[in-house]
């Protein structure tokens, strides 16, 4: 004898957990759609001289806020549920707000955020006091920053600025690559002491190698021919 | 700036030494970047970067360390569930209380899955794990519930309800729907089995425990003429008759389930499951009938052929 009540119950369920996911994926949305802005107008940095960032850095903290507001109300709407089942849902979008977020830093913008100012990046906790929400939760299950999420960003950070290191030289500014290829250096070191296992994050950070290779080469390049400008960084 | 890079050049972990350090704004002294304090404290100052990377380091490793755990015990509790799944198969009736051999067996390997479930609590101890890990732990429990589904069919003739699926688990261990669901596919394809075997078994006066089947399937054997689904009603051991009511309806049922494509994983598993669900079901019906219509004709110790019967293997 088969029990209907059961199935009835499980697609009540069902049905209830549908309901949740889509409430979380039209935060999830907006918060994609804003994102995408974001970059947008970060990558107008690959065409901008370094003296006039300003207006670019200060366009793109504005669309970060924006997106912070997004981040505040999926965090308002997740807390109400096991943080893992979901998490799934928002992890991309974000991965991607933060790798703004530092990217943004990196080139000097979110300065009042950095608990030292001449830092090149916000460590998580800094993203994390930014944004407003923990980071690493181990023992609360509520919205937080996951260490994987960050190091993700880092990385898509990473690939950013390789290609920034090439640009820069397209805009005559010789010094930044060198600048650049430093800082990844410092990053794919700290990379290097995790034990990964066979996961994205491993994936992902195996291409590190790459980028750091292609800023050297440019570095190399620009060495080669005396471009440096004497007194930089690794002249 | 470069006595920052001095310091970490030592690290035994550095793989490449960089000579030409110090980019300008690098700050020499960052406090350490999470609550646990760098294992190196010995050491002179660290790269803040390194640092950093340390404390994930520590707690990536926690992290995998956990997680592999915890597929080791789902493999331990996927072997033993298929264990039990393989003795109860040996079983020709029901609902009856189990043959004492095969309670004795099934009890102590519930016993061991219980044990293994309670190994696995400290893991979640913290709140956030049970979901973290739950794809680690989730095809233990499955098999898990397959087997005590089919155990509690075998000797209710009902399905299991997810309460009781979870008072069978340590409080710890939540059934998840989603779990639950996807245990209850699996157990039709175990109740297939069971009624196919049945069916062939039934006719064969050398079919083992199936003692007290053997006499109605002989009986019914005789009636060959009958292969309609009332004709299957009447005509087939009224047990049996039972498992394949039961089947349909819970394939019937299996279908009217509405899953949106918004369930990431459960939207995946859901589209193969269906289909051996089906197939099982579907292997059951030919069974049946062929069992009718050819019944008297069979040599000793036939079986229905599954593979022509439903056109695959897949179970």
């Amino acid at each position: 004898m088969i029990d209907h009540a059961i199935f009835e119950d499980l697609q009540t369920k069902i049905d209830e957990e549908a309901r949740v996911r889509d409430d979380l994926h039209d935060i999830v949305q907006t918060l994609a759609r804003r994102g995408r802005s974001t970059q947008a107008i970060l990558s107008r940095a690959h065409s901008t001289p370094t003296d006039q960032l300003k207006p670019v850095l200060d366009d793109a903290t504005k669309e970060i806020i924006a997106q912070r507001d997004e981040v505040a109300r999926l965090k308002t709407v997740a807390d109400n549920h096991p943080f893992y089942k979901y998490n799934g849902l928002w992890t991309r979008e974000l991965q991607n707000l933060v790798s703004s977020i530092e990217l943004c830093a990196y080139l000097g913008g979110l300065e009042e955020y950095k608990t030292n100012s001449a830092a090149l990046f916000l460590t998580i906790e800094e993203v994390g006091k930014f944004l407003g929400v923990p980071v690493n939760l181990k023992e609360q299950d509520a919205f937080h920053l996951t260490i994987e999420e960050y190091l993700l960003a880092l990385i898509s950070m990473v690939e950013e600025l390789s290609r920034l290191a090439v640009n820069s030289v397209t805009l005559g500014d010789y010094n930044r690559p060198v600048q650049i290829g430093n800082f990844i250096k410092d990053l794919f070191a700290g990379f290097q002491l995790l034990n990964l296992k066979n996961d994205i994050l491993r994936k992902r950070s195996d291409g590190i190698k790459y980028s750091v290779k292609k800023v050297e080469d440019v570095v190399y390049d620009l060495s080669l021919r005396n471009l440096i400008p004497k007194g930089s960084a690794a002249a | 700036m470069a006595g920052t890079k001095r310091s970490w050049d030592g690290q035994p972990l550095q793989d490449e030494p960089n000579p030409i350090a110090t980019h300008t704004t690098q700050p020499p002294q960052q406090p350490p970047t999470m609550a646990s304090a760098p294992p190196a404290a010995e050491e002179p100052p660290a790269n803040p970067i390194i640092t950093m990377f340390e404390t994930f380091r520590d707690e990536l490793d926690e992290h995998h360390d956990r997680r592999e755990r915890l597929i080791k015990i789902s493999r331990d509790i996927t072997a033993l569930s298929k264990k039990i799944i393989f003795s109860l198969q040996r079983i020709r009736t029901l609902p009856t209380p189990l043959p004492p051999s095969i309670s004795k067996e099934t009890t102590t390997r519930f016993a061991q899955i219980n044990t293994l479930f309670q190994s696995a609590l400290p893991e979640f101890q913290h709140p956030p794990n049970f979901w973290r890990y739950q794809r680690s732990l989730s095809p233990g429990i499955q098999e898990f519930i397959e087997a005590v589904s089919f155990h509690h069919y075998l000797t209710t003739q009902t399905l299991i309800t997810k309460a009781e699926v979870a008072e069978r688990l340590p409080a710890g261990i939540l059934v998840t729907d989603e779990d639950y669901l996807m245990g209850l596919f699996d157990f039709t394809g175990e109740v297939m089995r069971f009624a196919v075997t049945g069916l062939s078994a039934g006719a064969s006066p050398c079919g083992g425990q199936g003692g007290k089947q053997g006499v109605d399937g002989d009986g019914d054997g005789d009636e060959t003429e009958t292969g309609t689904e009332i004709a299957i009603g009447k005509k087939l051991p009224t047990e049996q008759a039972g498992i394949v009511v039961d089947l349909r309806g819970m394939r019937s049922a299996f279908e009217g389930l509405t899953v949106t494509r918004r369930h990431t994983n459960m939207f995946r598993d859901l589209g193969k499951k269906v289909d051996v669900m089906q197939n099982s079901v579907e292997k059951v019906e030919r069974a049946a009938y062929g069992i009718l219509v050819r019944g008297s004709e069979r040599p000793k110790g036939w079986r229905p052929d599954l593979a022509v019967a439903a056109g695959g293997d897949d179970y």
